[in-house]
């Protein structure tokens, strides 16, 4: 799945990033510990998360994120949005929750295996 | 305005009010008139410029007075359009000095529903330097927040650029980077910075996560517990060394601090989505050999090897 696609799932805008979509998910964390996404141990992954500081761009960089998306409509700071460019980090933000967003994309991934 | 009397936290545009002042967002090139003029003047002054008021000069450019696009529309309505403005404009002037904050003028907006207040040089001279609108507020506001955002950009591209002198070095000595106590913005930039560097060297994705996760969670570590420290960074061969010291004050029980969930870490360090007591667990998973000895008086040295692969 691309993060293009995301994007119409969530009915999300594109903070920063937009030339940055088209790259293919492998993996999907959705946490508000960032420890946790450091533990997680797989690449490629989009991030789902509540917290909007610079760390949660830091950690995903460094976790090999290649998107972060920010649910509940919640804006990251600015210093967020500075790192996702200098890192090419497309950053997404959705009024949807947590959970809503992630049964969305289930919902997507499920319907997807059935074609 | 309820941001004004809000008790809650300061939210970025709210401190910005206070700090920039009204010469920083005001419209210098003033538009204005002498009394002299008339509203039909006026009046195709304001559809040039696609301006709703000018401000009433003397020779010294002190402010006498005011019209305002109601004052024209009267003029038309009652046939006095081609008169002076002299005896109808608006005499009763608002001005605001131009050293005072955008919350003040804010304020102004507020009480007396202006589109516009001409700005005076201090709080004592009636002399017009400028015009500001919340417009012109709003737009300094804009660039204010921008300029954050860019501020940081820069500054990382900047720490990316410089890393790649930097570790060619590592392969010679130990490459050593200091952390401070409680800057957890900064915390992370020597994971990046060798991170940025390994993945030109085409190292293996899983190798290049685990080796900037050792040295984001020792960087962390420094940060959330010690005194401040220095990571150390040497690629040996097929191996890279990395190296946090910090200068205490030392981990009373280490088998407790490497059990998963273990934490001494504060409210403010959780509201981060850190602490959870997984830093070193992590270190552990991710190093192929770790080393960990703390003393209570000089304290905690951490070693982790990571093989390269190739």
């Amino acid at each position: 799945m691309k993060i293009k696609e995301i994007v119409n799932i969530l009915d999300a805008e594109v903070l920063t990033g937009e030339d940055l979509l088209e790259q293919d998910i492998e993996a999907f964390a959705a946490s508000d510990l960032l420890s946790d996404v450091l533990a997680l141990g797989k690449d490629n992954f989009l991030l789902l998360t509540g917290l909007t500081s610079q760390q949660v761009v830091r950690t995903a960089e460094i976790a090999g994120g290649i998107g972060v998306v920010f649910v509940r409509g919640k804006a990251p700071e600015q210093e967020a949005i500075g790192l996702a460019r200098s890192h090419h980090i497309p950053l997404l933000m959705t009024s949807k929750t947590m959970f809503e967003a992630c049964r969305a994309i289930t919902e997507a991934i499920i319907s997807e295996e059935k074609k | 305005m309820t941001i004004l009397h809000s008790r809650e936290k300061l939210t970025l545009a709210n401190e910005l009010i206070y700090e920039i002042k009204v010469k920083d967002a005001m419209t210098r090139e003033v538009i204005y008139f002498s009394e002299e003029a008339t509203f039909r003047e006026i009046q195709l002054a304001m559809k040039k410029n696609r301006i709703s008021g000018v401000p009433i000069l003397d020779e010294k450019k002190n402010i006498i007075g005011i019209v305002s696009i109601d004052n024209v529309i009267t003029a038309l309505d009652q046939n006095y359009v081609n008169d002076k403005v002299k005896d109808y404009m608006t005499k009763e002037v608002v001005t605001i000095p131009q050293n005072y904050s955008l919350v003040s003028a804010i304020k102004k907006f507020e009480q007396y529903k202006f589109g516009r207040l001409p700005v005076t040089e201090n709080a004592h001279s009636h002399k017009i330097v400028g015009i500001l609108t919340m417009g012109d507020i709003l737009n300094r506001l804009l660039l204010n927040i921008q300029t954050i955002a860019e501020n940081v950009e820069k500054k990382e591209d900047k720490n990316l650029q410089i890393s790649e002198d930097l570790l060619k070095q590592a392969q010679q000595k130990p490459l050593r980077f200091e952390v401070k106590k409680a800057d957890f913005d900064n915390a992370g930039r020597v994971a990046s910075i060798i991170r940025n560097y390994l993945q030109k060297m085409n190292i293996d994705k899983q190798i290049l996560r685990r080796v900037s996760i050792v040295c984001y969670e020792a960087e962390m570590n420094i940060s959330i517990h010690s005194l401040g420290g220095y990571i150390s960074v040497q690629i040996e061969g097929n191996n890279i060394i990395i190296i946090a010291v910090d200068y205490g004050p030392g981990i009373p029980d280490i088998e407790e601090a490497m059990k998963p969930g273990f934490t001494t870490a504060s409210e403010q360090i959780r509201a981060l989505g850190f602490g959870a007591g997984m830093g070193l667990p992590n270190i552990k998973k991710c190093a192929d050999y770790l080393e960990l000895e703390s003393s209570m008086e000089t304290g905690t040295i951490l070693k982790a090897v990571i093989h390269l692969g190739g």
